[in-house]
């Protein structure tokens, strides 16, 4: 295994503290570069080195940051995606919680890199923890002047405010976290424009996730090869895999992109629990579709799980072993995307209020064969013509667990109307 | 509304740190929510006032988002997952569990005032499922005798 990158202080007590984390070299790369290098090479460097980014697109980094407007009066944001939500996904938790200095070292360089002064940290606002933590080094960056004016004697400044989100999922799609930083519903803007051109307050805005700008220190303190050659080809680096459900060892795994997934669960994670048998797993968050058992030697990377027809998505690894009702998964993944709709486009609020009916009914005993079809039909509906892709997200956990587990729901139905129709 | 205007001045800091006013309509929000135990009429009309967004986008803002309350908590507050990693290690049978010995449902509070109950989708700590927060702080695989611990230690 190579050596950990971003979860290198994970198990360092006390390394959210700068007193922990400058002993470890935080901020000393920020310090190099910007006293060394011009903005155009940190995002030329980014560029080669072929990080992408890590919220769920895997849209490569450096590219976004070159769709910004050249001679534009307007300032600049850079805002900093925290608003982790993806059911399965809790890496970006440890980042904030355990080094925050390296997410702020990460904040300072990107800023630099597109002649940001300014920069939000969106984080979601269930994280309280988290947000202590983050807050405390903010306050030791400023004292330091990490952050603030002139920093490092570079003649360039740079503020950064934490903004605390209110309880909504779709407050982690970037148009729909603008919406809310600037103090409204989240709701979701059509695209184009996008928010490199027209973002925050009208402005030139690049969004990123938190795991996405923690790797950034290391790429300019290593090279864009090195980190390129530590993933698989196309797609740089490590990257911070969450894995939980029914393996024996849960927790966030640090792996080289392209790491197979059978390898995740059964070496890095222990293997599944009690030694029963594997029979699906969801690779990327929630919104990922399904793989049965027989379906995961395959590479996690965002081209390998393409090519298996899911995503890598948040790279969430939940793990369901053969005890699992697929039924019931996915009456609570109904439940959730009926919950988080922001309800701005018809076929997404009726759709996913209809499909966690239908399932409702068939998971109480009520359903019928047809229900399964009708199921498809309300997905393939809700595909490819909202505003953002929920829609499309609440589509496939439908399609995929009913097309891999079909025989499964068949019994279901019939076995429990069976038993319905005992008791009249 | 003397409870709110003692937060005027911690609401005049944080507008300083925003581009515009009504950026600061989730942050106001949450200090008054803190102090006063929920959304209430004044706590919109005063966050109105501060960032000159119309009290009734002020109160479109509130219905929004699920952290904003219109009844007061609790003294403690649970937020208890039942999203997928959750419900794979058991918890609903927990769930169930920590209802009957409160006695509560989802979205009320207990008769002594103590504890009030929401059901929440991932809470992105599914390492440590089945899981709830209690005001805020992580409690992990979770058992029924777990919660006990929990609750007997609250105040
Ligand atoms: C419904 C939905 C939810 C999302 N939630 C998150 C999230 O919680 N965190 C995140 O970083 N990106 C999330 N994204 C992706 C963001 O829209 C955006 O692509 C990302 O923040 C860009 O950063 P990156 O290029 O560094 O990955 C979500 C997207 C959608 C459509
Ligand atoms: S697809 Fe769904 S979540 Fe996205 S904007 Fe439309 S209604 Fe909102
Ligand atoms: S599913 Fe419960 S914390 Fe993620």
């Amino acid at each position: 295994m190579t050596e950990p990158i971003l979860s290198r202080n994970f198990n360092v007590p006390n390394a959210w503290k700068l007193s922990v984390a400058g002993p470890r070299g935080a901020y000393e790369t920020a310090r190099k570069v910007l006293l060394a290098m011009k903005p155009e090479e940190i995002v030329q460097t980014v560029t080669a080195s072929n990080l992408r980014g890590l919220g769920g697109a895997g849209f490569p980094t450096g590219k976004k940051w070159q769709f910004l407007p050249k001679d534009n009066p307007k300032p600049v944001y850079l805002v900093v995606n925290a608003d982790e939500g993806e059911p399965g996904t809790f890496k970006d938790r440890y980042i904030l919680e355990r080094d925050p200095h390296q997410l702020i070292e990460g904040i300072v360089l990107s800023a630099f890199a597109i002649r940001s002064h300014k920069a939000y940290i969106y984080i979601r606002g269930e994280y309280v923890e988290p947000y202590q933590n983050l807050k405390a080094a903010l306050d030791e960056a400023y004292a330091e002047n990490f952050l603030g004016k002139n920093i490092f004697g570079s003649g360039w400044d740079l503020d950064l405010v934490v903004h605390r989100g209110a309880g909504a999922y779709i407050c982690g799609e970037e148009t729909a976290l603008l919406n809310s930083l600037e103090g409204g519903k989240g709701f979701p803007r059509l695209k184009p424009p996008f928010p490199a051109i027209v973002g925050l307050f009208g402005c030139p805005t690049i969004i990123n996730n938190v795991e996405t700008l923690a790797c950034v220190p290391h790429i300019l303190k290593n090279g864009a090869e090195w980190f390129a050659n530590l993933g698989s080809p196309g797609n740089g680096g490590t990257h911070l895999f969450s894995v939980s459900g029914h393996v024996k060892k849960p927790g966030v795994y640090e792996l080289p992109m392209g790491t197979p997934l059978r390898q995740m669960i059964y070496t890095h994670a222990g293997g599944i629990r009690n030694d029963r048998a594997l029979k699906a797993v969801i690779p990327g968050g929630i919104s990922a579709k399904i793989l049965t058992a027989g379906e995961i030697d395959v590479k996690m990377d965002y081209d390998g799980l393409k090519a298996a027809g899911t995503m890598l998505g948040s790279a969430g690894v939940m793990v369901m072993d053969e005890t699992t009702c697929m039924v019931k998964m996915l009456l609570v993944a109904a439940k959730f995307f009926a919950h988080e709709s922001c309800g701005q486009c018809s076929p997404c609020r009726e759709g996913t209020g209809w499909a966690y009916k239908v399932v409702q009914r068939i998971y109480s005993g009520e359903g019928d064969l047809r229900d399964l079809d009708t199921l498809l039909k309300v997905a393939r509906n809700m595909e490819g013509r909202t505003i953002c892709v929920f829609a499309d997200a609440a589509a496939w956990p439908i399609q995929s667990y009913i097309t891999k587990f079909r025989k499964e729901f068949e019994n279901y139905i019939l076995n429990h109307k069976k038993a319905g129709a005992v008791h009249g | 509304m003397g409870e709110l205007a003692s937060l005027d001045p911690e609401a005049q800091k944080i507008l300083a740190k925003y581009d515009q006013k009504r950026a600061a309509t989730l942050p106001l929000l949450h200090l008054a929510q803190d102090k006063v135990g929920c959304v209430t009429p004044e706590v919109e009309a005063w966050v109105s006032k501060w960032t000159d967004v119309p009290v009734v986008r002020v109160r479109e803002v509130v219905l929004f988002y699920s952290m904003y309350r219109q009844r007061p908590a609790g003294r403690h507050h649970i937020r208890f997952c039942t999203t997928t990693s959750c419900v794979l290690m058991g918890s609903e049978k927990v769930l169930g569990y920590l209802k009957k010995k409160l006695q509560i449902e989802n979205g009320a509070v207990s008769a002594d005032g103590k504890v009030s109950l929401e059901e929440a989708e991932c809470l992105c700590a599914c390492e440590m499922a089945p899981m709830m927060q209690v005001d805020g702080k992580y409690y992990g695989d979770l058992t029924e005798k777990k919660v006990d611990e929990i609750l007997e230690k609250l105040k």
